[in-house]
């Protein structure tokens, strides 16, 4: 597979989880850019080695994460450019916002108490409060359970 | 409230609270991570970009090298 078939589809996947705020799974990229789904999972794999991606666990055609999107609903939603996605964690949660140079809005929740807290990012700034970000997990090991982490 | 197997998992539990980081801090992350995430050039820092970016905002020691053996 060429270098450049996958930037094709990773640039599919984004642009697809951007404009839908749904992460496609191989099916919907392989029509998308009219190539074989199988040239799509061989891509998946690679951009999985390249962590821009984490596929289901037990189904390679879906993707679980193509960071900062997750591919399924989470506790931390987004709102931006007049739809929904979801991040994989709070860091990703901004992330959406970075990645789509968009305001954005992230109805979150406190990890312990519930208490809901809002996230918003305006102008390309976060909208500052005294809340933390807790990091249970240390880099050299976000890898080893990346969905954990 | 949250549920334990024993005194002792509470201890590891306890533990294994790591740093915070303010929201500031969260967005510059968020930028140096993401920032290009939907262009041709996009890709995950290296892990020694990591460290550097991490460094520029304050985050230090092993918990933040990714290369770091102190967990193994």
């Amino acid at each position: 597979m060429s270098r450049e078939l996958e930037t094709k589809v990773k640039l599919t996947i984004y642009g697809l989880t951007a404009e839908t705020g749904r992460v496609p799974n191989s099916l919907e990229v392989a029509r998308k850019i009219d190539i074989d789904e199988s040239d799509v999972l061989d891509a998946f794999a690679r951009l999985h080695a390249k962590r821009l991606l984490v596929p289901e666990p037990g189904d390679s055609s879906r993707i679980r994460m193509a960071p900062p999107f997750s591919g399924v609903a989470t506790v931390f939603p987004v709102e931006a450019n007049g739809k929904r996605y979801y991040a994989n964690c709070v860091w990703d949660a901004y992330g959406i916002a970075a990645a789509l140079h968009a305001d954005a809005i992230v109805p979150a929740s406190d990890g312990h108490t519930g208490e809901p807290l809002t996230l918003e990012v305006k102008n390309d700034q976060p909208v500052l409060h005294p809340y933390v970000a807790h990091f249970a997990v240390p880099a050299p090991h976000w890898w080893g359970d990346i969905v954990f982490t | 409230m949250l549920l334990f197997r024993s005194e002792e998992t509470v201890d590891r539990w306890c533990e294994a609270r790591g740093p915070l980081i303010n929201l500031k801090q969260l967005w510059q992350l968020a930028l140096h991570w993401y920032a290009n995430r939907l262009t041709v050039e996009s890709r995950r820092p290296a892990a020694d970009e990591m460290v550097s970016i991490f460094g520029s905002i304050g985050l230090t020691g092993p918990f933040w090298d990714p290369k770091s053996d102190q967990w193994k």
